[in-house]
C-alpha cells in the first residue's frame, strides 16, 4: 500500500503520540520511587511508597473497593451483556438498530451525564448510596461494551447452528452454553477486558454515585488532591497497575505471535 | 435463534429505568422547582433559564467550545496519520505497538492529569534537567492534557477501519491512474470517515464535559460546563440549574450521535 504522508513526518508524529500518553506515566513512576514526600524534588531512590501502600489503611481500603467493584460488575455485566446481545441478535433487523442506538447512548454520552443520571435515580430509588449504587453504575456502563463486542461474533456464526443443536436434542439451555457461546468465546473476553479497564480507572460516574465512605481508588485521590493525606503511596499502587497490565499484554503478544507461527498465517 | 429474542426484554426495561427516566427527570428539573430530596409540591418555571443571560455560564460555554475543537483538531492531525501509519504497518511488533496505545487507560486518569500538573508549575522534578514550565493557568496546560488523555480514543476508531480497508481498492485506484494523493483522497480518506466521526466524537465530548483536568491545569481559574455541573451537583445542590446545563451537554450529543448513527448504525467503530 502507498504511503500518502511523508514517512519520517508520520514517524515523527508517532513517537510524539507515545510520548505524550506515556510522559505523564513515566512522571508517576519517578515519584513512585522517590524518597522525598514532596513531589518537586527527587531526592533519591527508594521504595518506600511501596511499602506504604499495605500501612496506608484508607488506600488499601479504596484500592480493594476498586477491585472488588471491578471483579464484580465485570463477572455480572459480561454475563448480562452476552445474554442481551443474543437476545438483541435474534431481533429483526429493524428493531436490532433501534435496540443497538439505545445501548450505545451510554457510550457516546459524556460521563457527567450519565454520572448525574444515576444520581437522579439512585436518588429515588430505595437504594443506599455506597457499594449497591457503585456496582450498579459500573455494570451500567459496562454492559454496552460487552453488547458491542459480543454481536459481532453473533452475526458471524451460521445462523442454522442453534437450530441444529436443538435438533439434535440438545434443550435450548444446552444449545446456548454448549454451542453458542463456546463460538462467541472471543468477543465476551474481549468485552469483559474492556469492562474491567472501564471499571478499573473509573473517577467520574463513581465519583456522582458514591457515598457512605465507600471510595475507589479515583475518588480518594480526588478527595486528596492538596491535602496532606494525599499520599504517594498512590503513585507505587498505579505504576505496579500499568507494570502488572504491561507484562500481561507483552506475554499475550509474545503467545500471539507464536500461535500465529505454528498456524503458518502471515505476521502481522 | 429469533426465539432467543426475548433475552433482550429485561434490556430494554434496564436501560428505560436507567437512560429514560433520568432523562425526564433532568427535563422535568430543568423547568421547575421540584426538589428532588423532598418530592414536594412543586411549580413549572423558567426562572433557571436564566443561567443562560450570566457571565458565568457564557464563560464556561466559550471555554468548553474552544478547548474541545482545539483539542479535538490538535488530535485528529496527530493521530490519523498514527493510526495510518500503525494499519500499514508491516512490522512483527505490530500488536505491541497497539496494545501499547492502551495500557495508558488501565494508569488512573486523575493522576495522569496530576502527573502533568507537577511538571507545569515552575517548581518542578523537571528542575533537575534545568527546565522550568510555567504553563498552569495557561490555555496550553489545558490543550497538552487533554491531548494526552484522549489521543488514544481518536487513533483507536481510525485504526480500525483503516485495518479493515480492502487494500487492494488503493491498488486498484492506482491503476485506474490515481496519483497517491488522489487516491488518498478519493479512497481512503472517504472509506475511514466512519472511525473519524468516531474518533471525533470519543474525543470532543469528554473534552468538553471535563471537569477535574481544566480545574487541575488552570490551578482552578478556567472553567467549562463541566465545572459548573459539578459545582451545581456536587457542592451547591443546585440540580435545577445543574440539570438545565446537563440538557445543553445532551442537546449536543444528540446532534453529534444522529451524525454518527448515519455512518455507522451499529456502532461498530465505537469500540
Amino acid at each position: 500500500m502507498s504511503l500518502n504522508f511523508p514517512k519520517f513526518v508520520q514517524r515523527l508524529l508517532a513517537i510524539l503520540t507515545y510520548t505524550v500518553i506515556y510522559l505523564p506515566i513515566v512522571i508517576i513512576a519517578i515519584l513512585s520511587v522517590n524518597a522525598s514526600a514532596r513531589d518537586y524534588v527527587f531526592t533519591g531512590f527508594s521504595l518506600r511508597w511501596y511499602r506504604e501502600i499495605v500501612l496506608d489503611a484508607r488506600l488499601l481500603q479504596a484500592i480493594q473497593n476498586t477491585l472488588t467493584i471491578a471483579l464484580l460488575s465485570t463477572t455480572i455485566a459480561t454475563c448480562l451483556g452476552t445474554a442481551f446481545a443474543i437476545g438483541i441478535h435474534g431481533l429483526k433487523r429493524n428493531q436490532r438498530i433501534r435496540m443497538m442506538v439505545l445501548n450505545n447512548v451510554p457510550i457516546v454520552n459524556p460521563d457527567i451525564v450519565t454520572g448525574i443520571s444515576l444520581l437522579l435515580v439512585f436518588s429515588l430509588l430505595p437504594i443506599s448510596f455506597g457499594m449497591p449504587t457503585m456496582l450498579l453504575a459500573h455494570i451500567f456502563f459496562s454492559i454496552p461494551f460487552v453488547v458491542l463486542s459480543v454481536l459481532p461474533k453473533l452475526k458471524a456464526l451460521d445462523p442454522n447452528l442453534f437450530e441444529a443443536a436443538l435438533d439434535l436434542g440438545a434443550t435450548k439451555f444446552q444449545a446456548i452454553f454448549r454451542v453458542i457461546v463456546p463460538s462467541i468465546k472471543m468477543g465476551i473476553i474481549a468485552g469483559a477486558l474492556i469492562a474491567f479497564t472501564m471499571s478499573i480507572d473509573d473517577f467520574v460516574i463513581s465519583y456522582f454515585v458514591y457515598g457512605n465512605g465507600y471510595q475507589n481508588v479515583s475518588i480518594w485521590i480526588y478527595s486528596r488532591l492538596g491535602r496532606r493525606t494525599f499520599s504517594p503511596a498512590v503513585y507505587a499502587y498505579n505504576t505496579l497497575v500499568v507494570l502488572i497490565t504491561m507484562i500481561i499484554l507483552f506475554i499475550f503478544n509474545q503467545f500471539n505471535r507464536k500461535n500465529k507461527k505454528l498456524k503458518g498465517d502471515r505476521i502481522t | 435463534m429469533q426465539s432467543l429474542r426475548k433475552l433482550s426484554i429485561p434490556y430494554i426495561i434496564w436501560m428505560t429505568v436507567l437512560i429514560v427516566f433520568p432523562t425526564i427527570i433532568i427535563i422535568v428539573l430543568s423547568l421547575s422547582t421540584l426538589n428532588i430530596f423532598r418530592l414536594d409540591p412543586f411549580d413549572w418555571t423558567f426562572q433557571n433559564f436564566r443561567i443562560f443571560t450570566s457571565d458565568v455560564f457564557y464563560i464556561a460555554l466559550r471555554n468548553s467550545i474552544k478547548f474541545a475543537l482545539l483539542a479535538t483538531t490538535i488530535s485528529f492531525f496527530i493521530g490519523y496519520p498514527v493510526a495510518y501509519l500503525l494499519a500499514n504497518s508491516t512490522s512483527k511488533n505490530k500488536t505491541l505497538y497497539v496494545t501499547l496505545l492502551i495500557v495508558p487507560i488501565w494508569s488512573n486518569m486523575l493522576l495522569r492529569i496530576i502527573a502533568w500538573e507537577k511538571l507545569f508549575y515552575p517548581n518542578s522534578i523537571l528542575n533537575m534537567f534545568g527546565i522550568s514550565l510555567d504553563l498552569i493557568g495557561k490555555d496550553s496546560a489545558i490543550l497538552i492534557g487533554m491531548v494526552s488523555m484522549y489521543l488514544p480514543f481518536m487513533i483507536f476508531p481510525i485504526y480500525t477501519v483503516l485495518e479493515k480497508m480492502d487494500k487492494d481498492l488503493i491498488e486498484a485506484s492506482r491503476d485506474l491512474g490515481a496519483n497517491m494523493v488522489q487516491s488518498f483522497f478519493k479512497v481512503t480518506l472517504p472509506l475511514s470517515l466512519s472511525g473519524i466521526v468516531s474518533g471525533v466524537i470519543m474525543t470532543l465530548l469528554p473534552a468538553m464535559t471535563a471537569f477535574a483536568l481544566p480545574a487541575r491545569l488552570s490551578g482552578g481559574r478556567t472553567l467549562l460546563l463541566g465545572n459548573l455541573i459539578e459545582d451545581y451537583f456536587m457542592k451547591t445542590s443546585n440540580f435545577n440549574l445543574g440539570s438545565l446545563i446537563s440538557i445543553v451537554l445532551m442537546i449536543v450529543m444528540l446532534i453529534l450521535y444522529v451524525v454518527i448513527i448515519r455512518f455507522d448504525k451499529e456502532g461498530d467503530t465505537l469500540i
